[in-house]
């Protein structure tokens, strides 16, 4: 029974070995931005490294944003598991921890491109401006839920609650980083790189874009990857 | 799946009235699932105990007998299934069940920087009971423990904290009694108090229903058999 | 054994009385809570164990700050040379003079002090009723929202109790002014709520998941990270005499609304720890 469950869920209809075209369009639109991002974008002025610098954000900006709309993703699953109808539904708790993981992943990346940005543009790796005090504070509540999860493996049903509950009590600190942070740390953060009129040239829209759809893409596939790979193991555990 | 139904051997139900006035309290588990882990502890136990019965759960050591009183006292949601509390055809809700039940079991324990009588006040308490004295006092000289009362808990041998937990699970009368090990670390005085609590229980004129885990064969003669657990694997 | 059940059935016809109707009646959730609290006050007037360890912890870091911070009263010297090369302003000169051991930072170094305190011992309620068996005896007879209500009240209790010792001496060895006294006030009251309020339900999200103690902490930083961040914007109004009344309604309330928001998430969300 829980074969057959499997088999009907797996999402898209390709055969095994064959790619599903929107996926070969995903890898080929982020080899399109690998290659746009050195030279369908010019330099930008204003950035150092005669505007290189700005070449980052092609990849940091869509990292950071998915970074929190997975937490909220997360999050949204978080509540379906805890007052959905369905009783016990490990589905809506794997999809939860899934885009913990992957918001996580992204979260991570977008600091670390973010931080070399930062020194190639303003000589210091670290500045504590608000959105770089914002996304280490994102980073801590990630690994705190990733931690309680770690703790909890060997007790699904309890671990499936508490990360739950976690991730629902999160959202207390995590909606202040929004608007109380950006005006703790005001005076302090440099000049808003979005805003600079270099961004908002069409070589840059060009490139970013179809950065965010390539990310985008790159998330929904990753997701459907580790929701198979869970439901494989599900499906093992009961059979055994 | 069918192999569930040879592992909850329901019986014990015939002999019940089929009349509606009869069952006024009844216990339901439909269909109880619950595992840990990958390790299956309850297959689909299904069985109904009724007003004035004794409904014994019997089984060997790990298959899943304080599981499943746990269940029915609300304390574990099971995977899947319910046992549901019925008082006169009406279900009862998570609050109104807590105070229709007492239970007994070995992993329940109650305070031991309280006295025995601070415990009994605190928990009458909880339970919308307001503790004076003399009741305080009754429910202690009930189970045996007359003139202990002022005693730390942590005073107390285990079997004096058995006594005390019959004290804590009979305040405020509930309709139904759950005793799992009745008569763990008792005297023989102590479980003469036991049997009398549970002859008292069946036979209230306003209705009561004892759910006994045991193994013992001096207690599975108080009722009937209700569920015989296996253990899986 | 269908002799027993016969005689059993008998005696079911024996009586239907309004009694029984009465023993089904749940208790309301405020007598139990008030009943929790005053249980846990009776118990910790025994064994001492959380007031000891908070209070103990807080008096000792207490020690050790003041040990540290002998040094921090003189105005800091300018240091242009480690300032980045370019674009610095008189403005960036002017903050370089600002002395840094001022109101704000002492303010917020007692909360930082008192978050650790408050970490050490507070979760001393919900781990101990795990582990000595008591939580089944209270799920049992408990409304979980009572549970909740219950222990939050006893940990701000807790918690105040100990800002109340701590904060005079803290003032008389580090030279803090309280400002303007019942902003101040404002401002102790706020952060008393926002940490009570953390503590209780990442103690007991702790106190079921293994390894507790460790967790505790790391599953608590995040979130204390953030209210010590919203402190410390209102210990900056509370000491700016310049700060308008729109702006400390602002930053005390933003404050205030942290401890708020996080008791009434955790009020719906606690019964889902609680219960198994």
């Amino acid at each position: 029974m829980a074969q057959t469950g499997t088999a009907n869920n797996t999402g898209s209809a390709t055969a095994p070995g064959r790619l599903a075209p929107w996926k070969i369009a995903c890898g080929a639109i982020m080899v399109y931005v690998i290659y746009g991002s050195f030279f369908v974008a010019g330099g930008a002025e204003g950035f150092r490294v005669g505007g290189d610098g700005a070449r980052a954000i092609f990849f940091h900006v869509p990292a950071a944003i998915l970074s929190s709309v997975l937490y909220f993703a997360g999050m949204w699953y978080a509540a379906v598991f805890l007052f959905g109808k369905k009783q016990n539904d490990m589905e809506a708790d794997a999809k939860s921890g899934i885009c913990m993981e992957l918001g996580a992943l992204f979260c991570l990346l977008a600091t670390i491109t973010g931080s070399i940005f930062a020194g190639i543009q303003w000589g210091v790796f670290w500045n504590w401006d608000p959105r770089e005090t914002s996304i280490i504070v994102m980073l801590l509540l990630y690994a705190a839920y990733l931690i309680l999860r770690g703790a909890m493996a060997g007790k699904p049903a309890a671990r499936a609650r508490l990360s739950a509950v976690y991730a629902l009590i999160a959202l207390v600190p995590a909606q202040y980083l929004i608007w109380a942070v950006p005006r703790l740390l005001e005076g302090n953060h440099p000049t808003n790189t979005l805003r600079d009129p270099a961004m908002t040239s069409l070589g840059y829209k060009l490139v970013l874009y179809p950065s965010f759809l390539a990310f985008a893409m790159l998330t929904v596939w990753l997701f459907q990857l580790r929701f198979r790979a869970y439901r494989l193991a599900a499906s093992r555990e009961e059979t055994l | 799946m069918d192999q569930a139904e040879v592992n909850a051997e329901v019986t014990g139900l015939t002999a019940r009235n089929s009349d509606a006035e009869a069952r006024r309290i009844c216990i339901r588990f439909r269909e109880v699932t619950h595992r840990f882990g990958p390790r299956s502890v309850l297959e689909n136990i299904s069985a109904e105990v009724h007003t004035g019965q004794v409904g014994i759960i019997t089984g060997s050591n790990g298959s899943g007998k304080s599981t499943l009183l746990r269940v029915a006292a609300g304390l574990l949601t099971p995977m899947a299934g319910e046992v549901e509390i019925q008082v006169d055809g009406r279900t009862l809700c998570p609050d109104d069940r807590r105070s229709a039940i007492g239970l007994v079991a070995p992993d329940l324990t109650l305070y031991r920087e309280l006295t025995g009588a601070e415990n009994l006040s605190f928990f009458a308490r909880l339970r919308g009971i307001d503790p004076t004295r003399e009741m305080l006092i009754e429910a202690l000289t009930e189970v045996g423990l007359r003139g202990r009362g002022r005693d730390m808990v942590s005073g107390y041998s285990s079997g004096m904290r058995q006594r005390l937990k019959y004290a804590f699970a009979m305040l405020g009368r509930p309709p139904i009694l759950m005793l799992d090990e009745p008569t763990a670390n008792l005297d023989v005085e102590g479980i003469a108090m036991v049997e009398r609590v549970v002859a008292i229980q069946k036979a209230r004129p306003d209705g009561g229903i004892v759910l006994v885990a045991t193994n013992e064969p001096r207690e599975t003669a108080w009722g009937i058999p209700l569920i015989q657990l296996e253990a899986t694997r | 054994m269908s002799g027993n059940t016969a005689a059993n059935s008998s005696v079911n016809n024996a009586g239907i009385s309004v009694g029984n109707q009465a023993a089904v009646k749940a208790a309301n959730w405020l007598p139990q809570a008030i009943a929790l609290y005053k249980k846990d006050i009776l118990a910790e007037t025994r064994t001492r164990v959380a007031i000891n360890s908070v209070g103990l912890f807080a008096f000792a870091s207490l020690f050790l700050l003041t040990l540290a911070t002998r040094g921090l009263g003189e105005v800091q010297s300018i240091r242009i040379l480690s300032l980045p090369l370019h674009g610095i302003t008189l403005a960036d000169v002017e903050k370089a003079q600002i002395p840094a051991w001022t109101g704000p930072s002492k303010l917020g170094l007692l909360w930082v002090l008192l978050c650790f305190a408050a970490f050490a011992g507070l979760a001393h309620g919900f781990v101990h009723e795990e582990e000595a068996g008591t939580g089944t005896a209270l799920r049992l007879t408990m409304n979980p929202q009572a549970v909740y209500v219950g222990k939050l009240s006893f940990n701000l209790t807790l918690l105040s109790l100990i800002a109340v010792l701590v904060t005079p001496f803290y003032m008389g060895l580090t030279g803090m002014h309280a400002g303007a006294w019942p902003a101040f006030l404002v401002v102790m009251l706020g952060g008393c709520l926002g940490l009570g309020s953390t503590a209780t339900i990442i103690a007991v999200l702790a106190s079921k998941a293994r390894g507790s103690g460790a967790l505790f902490g790391a599953i608590g930083l995040p979130i204390i990270v953030v209210f010590l961040m919203l402190l410390l914007n209102a210990a900056n109004t509370l000491y700016n005499a310049e700060a308008t009344t729109m702006r400390m309604v602002q930053d005390f309330g933003g404050l205030m609304s942290f401890g708020v928001l996080l008791i009434s998430v955790s009020a719906f969300t606690f019964k889902f720890v609680w219960e198994e």
